[in-house]
């Protein structure tokens, strides 16, 4: 099993260039992380900072110039290593001449399960991620989501330890989105260790513990995500009339209609209060009332914007 | 190292593309459209038409099955890349020896399925014009050319190692269709060249197989005259074919050993 105290995933001023001579660019440019055993980390950047060039050397496709990685303490390809790894690929095509079964037959078969054990994991795996009643039919006619939903079954097959996602949700619907994200809360519950990339920031604040943000090639911040989701001092109350009037003493907080609700926005403590109070005076029903947090994707432009300037 | 259940798995993969393909079911039909023409020609004797029939129906089969393995074997890597693949493959517990060794049996196991199809419509053709099959030469000879297209398959391979797939189909192509007169052309040009290039023609003379000598078709159309090869005739082509494939194998594995995905 894993062992606790070294990282499962290890990079270590990495450098990663394309091309040769003077045509040379340098997609990934001194990173160095480490993802601990249990932890689920989001990597998230803009395209071309160097997300995927880095999990690609991570698993050894690609090779660094410098630096160094380990998975599990062993360099990037290892064959041992790998045994404990899903892995999923940025773009997901699966062989169009094959059935979803017999592809994950031959992925699991790989990782040496035995014929027994693919007959018993593979059913419920394609149920678990809504291709249930598709495992007999050829991967040509599937669809991009549908393809992207094959990858996550490829990529949990064999039960690994630890799960390197390359664009977690590209090509799902939202239906897709929620299952996927219902398995990964699974999987973190049982301990596996997650790194992923993803555009989607939403879902990255709803699974990560912590965030390693890339720009050009470089690290610029690695945080937990509570750390980056601040409090603005910006507080929201919704709220519903009394059978269409308003009263005037919430008048006078400027509130905005949203459909069957009225929004309140208020940029103190103090007048947020008051607010709360007149609306309990005038017998409006409050239907929720919060302090608002800086999101992800603030931070994420914000801190993109910073550096391009 | 090396895992044989893994290499096995590849190979079943590679078969069942090749299988599901209409690529191998077309070529076939074709090369028995061919093959059906040749026998419905009827201004031979039937003697003559048998012989007629099996040299053309070897020929045609023999060269049907080189251009399936060479276009097979060429584009593995490069579909592998192309649909990208080979990142949830090469990310099993498997080395990049495994990964090869495994396409290169697949696609050897799809020419043996091809040339098993072929051999039932050349038996099924031979026994419709009542001709018999010498079968021991004829056996020799199916050995033989699968010795041959092992070679053509790590060749192909190697090429689309270092080039992209239609170089690496031109060139195996060409390298098939001129091996079978670059040793006459070498025998010409010796006598009359000088030392320097008779030593460079020895060296293209060894250094490239000769795929000529897996070729017993003519043996076996005229199988009165001809014995079956000895066993030491058939070692040493085993030999000398195995030998080439194992070296092209080996760059092909070279190359792909340090070769970013």
């Amino acid at each position: 099993m894993t062992d606790t105290t070294q990282p499962v995933i290890e990079a270590c001023e990495l450098v990663v260039e394309y091309g040769k001579g003077a045509q040379a660019r340098r997609a990934v440019d001194g990173v160095s992380f480490a993802v601990q055993a249990g932890e689920c980390v989001g990597f998230i950047g803009a395209n071309g900072a160097g997300k995927s060039t880095t999990l690609k050397t991570l698993m050894g496709f690609i090779f660094a110039q410098s630096g160094g990685a380990r998975i599990f303490g062993l360099p990037p390809g290892a064959v041992e290593s790998r045994r404990r790894i899903g892995y999923l690929p940025e773009v997901a095509l699966y062989y169009p001449f094959m059935k979803a079964r017999e592809l994950l037959e031959l992925y699991g078969g790989l990782h040496g399960m035995t014929r027994a054990q693919l007959r018993e994991k593979i059913p419920p795996m394609l149920e678990r991620v809504g291709l249930g009643e598709r495992g007999e039919e050829l991967l040509k006619s599937y669809s991009k989501g549908m393809q992207q939903r094959l990858g996550i079954a490829q990529a949990l097959i064999a039960d690994p330890e630890a799960l390197i996602f390359d664009e977690l949700s590209s090509g799902l619907d939202p239906i897709g989105r929620h299952d996927l994200r219902r398995v990964l809360l699974e999987l973190k519950s049982k301990g596996r260790t997650i790194f992923f990339s993803s555009h989607e920031l939403t879902e990255v604040e709803a699974l990560c513990d912590r965030v390693i943000m890339i720009h050009q090639g470089r690290i610029v911040t690695q945080k937990p995500v509570a750390e980056l989701l601040k409090p603005l001092n910006l507080f929201e109350i919704r709220f519903a009339d009394i059978n269409g009037e308003l009263p005037t003493e919430v008048k006078e907080f400027n509130p905005a209609r949203q459909g069957s609700e009225w929004t309140l926005r208020l940029d103190d403590l103090e007048r947020y209060t008051r607010a709360l109070d007149a609306l309990r005076r005038s017998g409006c029903e409050v239907r929720g009332a919060r302090s608002l947090t800086q999101s992800l994707e603030d931070y994420f432009i914000s801190l993109v914007e910073e550096a391009r300037s | 190292m090396i895992s044989l259940r893994g290499v096995f798995l590849i190979a079943k993969s590679v078969l069942i593309e090749a299988v599901r393909r209409r690529e191998i079911y077309v070529i076939v039909l074709a090369a028995s459209l061919l093959i059906g023409m040749v026998m419905s020609i009827d201004f031979f004797d039937i003697k003559g038409l048998t012989k007629f029939y099996r040299e053309t129906a070897l020929k045609v089969m023999g060269m049907a099955t080189a251009a399936t393995v060479i276009v097979l074997a060429a584009r593995q890597l490069p579909r592998e890349f192309e649909r990208r693949t080979i990142y949830p493959l090469m990310a099993r517990p498997i080395s990049r020896l495994t990964f090869i060794a495994g396409k290169l049996l697949g696609v050897m196991f799809s020419a043996v399925f091809c040339f098993a199809l072929f051999m039932l419509i050349f038996v099924f053709g031979t026994w419709r014009l009542g001709g018999e099959i010498p079968w021991g030469l004829f056996l020799q000879h199916i050995y033989l050319q699968l010795l041959m297209l092992l070679i053509l398959a790590t060749l192909s391979f190697w090429l689309s190692m270092l080039m992209n797939f239609d170089a690496a189909l031109t060139v195996g192509a060409l390298f098939y269709f001129s091996a079978a007169f670059a040793s006459t052309v070498i025998l010409y040009l010796y006598d009359s060249s000088g030392t320097l290039f008779r030593w460079f023609l020895l060296a293209v003379n060894y250094g490239i197989p000769q795929l000529t000598l897996f070729d017993l078709s003519g043996k076996a159309v005229h199988a009165q005259a001809w014995e079956p090869l000895s066993f030491s005739v058939m070692a040493q082509l085993t030999a000398y074919g195995l030998s080439f494939a194992v070296i092209y194998f080996a760059f092909a594995t070279i190359c792909f050993r340090r070769r970013p995905l």
